[in-house]
């Protein structure tokens, strides 16, 4: 016990928990702060009929079309080269622009319905795309002729957009920046508990209460990287699946993953002996851990879901996390890791400090 | 193996003793069915695997539930001395996996009659509910020596079994599923190879921990 006459000396902060402080520092600062690349964000009307001039209001996301508006160039593509160019662009201010097209009467494939991306390319903003941005109804009386205008053009000469800027996916738009919190937090969780779990082994070994003390604060602080895991996901899945929670797979076994923590925390306060308690959810810390593996990795993989990295969705790959993003993704990985153990030992020092009262 | 035969023999005169034990069973899973067919009227292929796997679910966990309360703790007192852990751990499961396959075949029987058979691969279906009965008996057995420690045993059972019990559980469904013909086009293999290695992983955690939490 401290002698309340001694000073009490101000400790100091180990170095690898002011690396957590300035890494989680760049990460909230970088990861606000950097702006998107420019995109299309809508286009209207986004219905058309073939073989008829149709003049697209083209609404862009931090695009500057009044910077060289003569050097704009806009297309409509099918598929791969089968494009049609516009045939004069007129900017209205930097987020607006209206291209005008003319749509062939007739179609390389044979459809119900041909759906066409549209490809902006600017000198200063680079080029965007707007994929399915307008559905073209067949016309009624096709003129062979016209074929040969899907070959005419080509997209070629694109520009690229120069700075640092995280790339701007459609439907994602700002919340892309999410990946820095949501995705974190699920790995810390993992952590946290692979050490708990790590614990409960030693305590399974030794017997020390202490291992006990450790591997519950670990558990406590893995519960709360867990649950803001689950509300970064809902608040994501809010904005890109249209609802909080959608009965995804991956939500649900997170949820679950949760719940069987929780139960370990019931667990330790119906029993009254200190080491029956300790030996107790040594013994179910260990169970849960093991069963998390199906719950969170396989059964959803199995499954369709929604969630990147499940059901046949790519995970983390292609354009979804590039160069820049991993300058922040990666640093942002070890920071919350670095917190939630320093979290761990804060709450293992309460708890030690409880127990000696 | 003697030994474990010998230990499951007991638990099965202790409870045949008390007559209503295997026929209160029987009862709850006769009632539950009656409640639930009530509120549906009518259990089409699809409802009629997820009311069976509800109804199997919660008299699985009544069943069990009183696994280690049966006895006193002067008697396991004694047993710790004459039998390994495992030996009573073994006993106690193969005991609960015959009550679990009881149940699965008395309520196969009750949702037969009430709401029809919907059946296109009954064997599938079998092997199904068998697989379920070891592997569940094997957790909730598990789960219920850790339960009967504290205060709130029943509860507690159904708290801390629930959310384990859902991996399982989902391929149940899944298979379930594959049997009623609900879900023509799929390969139950995957379910059966997924839940074996869950029920596995499962048993190797209660082999290994079992004699740690039982000893106190």
């Amino acid at each position: 016990m401290q002698n309340s006459a001694q000073p009490v000396k101000a400790s100091r902060i180990a170095l690898w928990k002011w690396a957590a402080i300035i890494i989680l520092l760049y990460v909230f600062i970088a990861g606000w702060i950097v702006p998107l690349k420019p995109g299309i964000i809508e286009v209207s009307p986004n219905k058309a009929l073939a073989g008829d001039k149709l003049v697209l209001a083209i609404k862009g996301y931090n695009t500057f079309f009044m910077k060289d508006p003569n050097e704009i160039r806009a297309w409509l593509r099918l598929t791969g080269d089968t494009v049609i160019k516009a045939l004069h662009v007129e900017v209205v201010d930097d987020r607006h622009m209206r291209a005008a097209f003319y749509i062939p009467s007739v179609f390389p494939v044979k459809q119900d319905a041909y759906p066409l991306s549209l490809v902006i390319d600017h000198p200063a903003d680079g080029s965007s795309v707007l994929p399915n941005a307008v559905f073209i109804t067949p016309a009624g009386d096709p003129d062979s002729a016209e074929m040969s205008l899907w070959f005419r053009d080509k997209i070629d000469h694109i520009h690229r957009a120069s700075g640092v800027r995280y790339p701007f996916r459609n439907i994602l738009a700002e919340t892309i920046r999410n990946t820095y919190f949501h995705v974190p937090m699920w790995f810390s969780m993992i952590i946290l508990f692979g050490i708990s779990a790590w614990y409960s082994l030693k305590y399974y070994r030794n017997g020390f209460i202490r291992y006990d003390t450790i591997s519950t604060a670990f558990i406590k602080a893995g519960l709360v990287f867990g649950l803001l895991g689950l509300v970064t996901g809902m608040l994501w899945a809010k904005n890109t699946w249209n609802a909080y929670w959608s009965w995804d797979v991956k939500q649900n076994m997170s949820a679950i993953a949760l719940l069987i923590y929780a139960a370990l925390m019931v667990l330790r306060t119906s029993v009254e002996d200190d080491m029956q308690r300790a030996r107790l959810s040594a013994g179910y810390n260990m169970i849960a851990f093991v069963l998390l593996i199906p719950l969170l990795f396989i059964i959803p993989r199995m499954t369709d879901s929604l969630h990147p990295g499940n059901g046949g969705n790519p995970a983390m790959g292609g354009e979804d996390l590039d160069n820049t993003m991993r300058m922040v993704f990666y640093p942002a990985v070890i920071g919350w890791i670095l917190l939630g153990i320093w979290i761990s030992q804060l709450v293992y020092r309460v708890d030690l400090l409880k127990r000696n009262q | 193996m003697d030994r474990i035969w010998n230990l499951v023999a007991t638990e099965a005169r202790i409870e045949l003793r008390e007559r209503f034990a295997l026929a209160g069973i029987l009862l709850y899973v006769l009632s539950s069915s009656f409640i639930v067919f009530s509120i549906w009227k009518q259990l089409p292929a699809r409802e009629w695997g997820l009311t069976f796997w509800v109804i199997f679910l919660f008299c699985a966990l009544m069943a069990v539930l009183k696994t280690f309360g049966r006895e006193s703790e002067g008697r396991y007192f004694y047993y710790y001395t004459l039998y390994h852990p495992l030996e009573l751990f073994a006993a106690k499961v193969f005991y609960n996996a015959a009550l679990l396959i009881f149940i699965f075949l008395s309520l196969w029987f009750i949702l037969f009659v009430m709401a029809g058979g919907h059946m296109v691969r009954a064997w599938w279906f079998f092997a199904t509910g068998m697989i379920a009965s070891v592997g569940l008996s094997i957790l909730l057995t598990l789960i219920s020596s850790i339960s009967i420690k504290t205060q709130q045993n029943a509860s507690m059972t159904a708290i801390l079994a629930l959310p384990l019990m859902i991996p399982i559980l989902i391929n149940l469904l899944r298979l379930t599923s594959y049997a009623l013909g609900t879900t023509p086009d799929q390969n139950p293999w995957n379910e059966v190879t997924l839940l074996g290695s869950i029920v596995s992983l499962i048993t190797g955690m209660a082999l290994w921990l079992f004699p740690y939490l039982w000893r106190s």
